[in-house]
């Protein structure tokens, strides 16, 4: 029988689920849909940055490179190569995977602030091919993707892609999940607190860093192309950009990257804000303002993210006589008094 | 004729212009507690680490049972059966106990790593060696939360989960109460019955004598004597570099 805390767990997971799905019936208007679009999206980048900036500690500034590979990838194989929109989005999501071998054996090679500044001149390296090679990617004028599904009126297709967007977010947790359960998952947490330590455990290191990495720029990639099938036009300057991976590492860091729904709550706080500044604000910089301010917040306040600090909060009202050591739950004593047997 | 565990031949190690281990070249028997000692700064941790593949040697082999290890990664010479702690203890300190044991759980195919790592049988045998080292009832506490002691028996008890054949220990003493000092020796004497080799590093010279069948002392990086104990405390090469004349 399954213990009262995971039942609860189960039933938040369900409600929580059942509350996402029912978003555009409860939408007010195809703006407020389509605003569900983005955060829905920003989930998706956030849990697929959490791959391997959650399980390894490697914080990857740079993952906009592979949010831009995925749209670009998806948008010519569709114009040049004539593929089926979807057809286009997977190929252009196993390409940036075959990608990502050559390029995490070099950045994974240097760990701490070196390996963000790696990521980040990625971001910007692709961002001058992109712009400069304009006969092929459209430049700064910008690649037009046509839509999956040209009868669609726009509320519609904005519905569509919620759940799209929606299905590939539960993809994406499920793996977490499977992996965050796994012996390999064990590995890579041990890689985030002391690699060398890990490696001379028996850990291979190297290749569990590199297997975290693809699968997080995979899953980027999707979300990318996905994106680009959705909003149907692609700027380098929007698709390369820095602030794509500030974003997803923000979120992440926010909601909290040890936990399997910390992005994704992340992404509802931060992309909301986004948009609403968006509205408000639209003319001005203020959101760039208020994302550096929510930033340092964050990393003084709450390094672990906000799913620690309220359950802290928590666990302070309603167990005042918590001890400093941990607590077994009622499932780790009985599987315990079951391993006694 | 005993068999050779870890050795080297001419291994050389310079960081700068100090070369911390220069031309060794040592023997370890198998299935004994073979002791490294030597001053502070003599290459004993130099030596460890580039025979555990942390650091690639200049010059020179390892070997481990006649292969040759050298500029093999840690995890591959982990694998080849060479478990090791680090001085001053490294454990993963915001995973509990338990989890900490599971990490040195080796499987090679994809399948087996996408395995539960909480199953049944990890389980038993973590729980097994954290009983046998006696921190079993703090499993589920986070490894920080730990006393210095307990840290260091908890990085024993993990390096034993590899199931290594050959367990190369830095400084296991160091910073222990003497209590505590008594568990750890009877532990390994234990452990040494049971066929696994040693190769300790240690400064608590008691220790080393009551504990070893072997001894080997660094000068400089360089070995300069080797035997059993009796015969290295009666040595004027070893007093001589412990204490300067």
């Amino acid at each position: 029988m399954p213990s009262v805390s995971s039942l609860l767990r189960l039933s938040v997971v369900v409600a929580g689920a059942a509350l996402a799905l029912s978003f555009p019936m409860l939408a007010p208007n195809p703006y407020i849909l389509s605003a569900g679009v983005v955060v829905a999206s920003y989930a998706v980048l956030s849990t697929s940055w959490n791959f391997v900036g959650g399980f390894t500690g490697y914080i990857s500034l740079g993952h906009g490179a592979y949010v831009g590979l995925g749209a670009y990838g998806t948008g010519l194989l569709i114009i040049k190569a004539g593929l089926p929109s979807f057809a286009a989005l997977l190929l252009s999501a196993a390409l940036v995977a075959a990608l990502a071998v050559p390029i995490g054996i070099a950045s994974l090679r240097v760990r701490g602030a070196s390996f963000v500044i790696v990521s980040i001149s990625l971001v910007l390296i692709l961002l001058l091919i992109f712009q400069s090679w304009a006969s092929f990617t459209g430049g700064s004028n910008g690649l037009v993707v046509p839509r999956p599904f040209p009868g669609l009126r726009r509320p519609d297709h904005h519905l569509v892609f919620f759940y799209l967007f929606c299905a590939l977010l539960a993809v994406a947790l499920l793996s977490w999940w499977v992996i965050d359960r796994s012996r390999f998952g064990m590995g890579l947490k041990a890689i985030r607190e002391d690699e060398d330590k890990a490696q001379s455990l028996g850990t291979p290191t190297f290749a569990f860093k590199l297997l975290a990495f693809v699968a997080s720029a995979t899953f980027t990639a999707l979300g990318g192309g996905l994106y680009a099938l959705w909003f149907g036009d692609l700027d380098p300057v929007f698709q390369f950009s820095i602030l794509t991976g500030a974003y997803m590492v923000l979120m992440a860091l926010l909601g909290g990257v040890r936990h399997l729904f910390g992005p994704l709550l992340g992404a509802l706080v931060v992309g909301s804000a986004l948009e609403y500044f968006k509205v408000e604000y639209g003319s001005t910089q203020l959101h760039l303002v208020a994302t550096g301010l929510l930033l340092a917040a964050v990393v003084l306040f709450m390094p672990d993210g906000v799913i620690p600090a309220l359950s802290d909060v928590y666990n302070r009202l309603f167990r005042p006589r918590a001890t400093s050591i941990r607590e077994a739950t009622a499932a780790e004593l009985r599987s315990q008094e079951e391993v006694r047997g | 004729m005993t068999r050779r565990s870890v050795e080297t031949v001419g291994l050389t190690k310079a960081f700068g212009g100090v070369v911390a281990v220069d031309d060794a070249t040592v023997t370890f028997q198998d299935g004994k507690i073979n002791a490294l000692i030597g001053p502070n700064g003599s290459g004993k941790t130099t030596f460890f680490n580039c025979v555990t593949g942390m650091i690639k040697p200049d010059a020179g082999r390892a070997m481990y049972r006649g292969q040759d290890i050298t500029g093999r990664s840690p995890h591959r010479i982990a694998r080849a059966g060479i478990g090791r702690s680090f001085q001053l203890c490294r454990i993963f300190p915001r995973m509990t106990v338990l989890d900490n044991m599971l990490v040195a759980v080796r499987t090679t195919s994809l399948r087996a790593q996408l395995a539960n790592s909480h199953n049944r049988s990890d389980l038993d045998r973590a729980r097994g060696w954290l009983r046998r080292v006696g921190i079993d009832h703090l499993e589920g506490v986070e490894a920080r939360n730990l006393s210095y002691g307990q840290q260091k028996l908890l990085e024993l008890a993990g390096v034993l989960m590899g199931d290594p054949e050959t367990i190369m220990l830095d400084e296991p003493a160091g910073g222990v109460n003497p209590a505590l000092i008594e568990r750890i020796a009877a532990l390994v004497r234990q452990l040494n019955k049971e066929g696994r080799t040693f190769l300790i590093v240690e400064h608590n010279m008691d220790l080393v004598m009551s504990l070893s069948d072997h001894v080997v002392v660094f000068d400089r990086g360089r070995p300069i004597a080797a035997g059993p104990p009796p015969v290295i405390r009666a040595d004027p090469r070893v007093l001589e570099a412990y204490l300067g004349v």
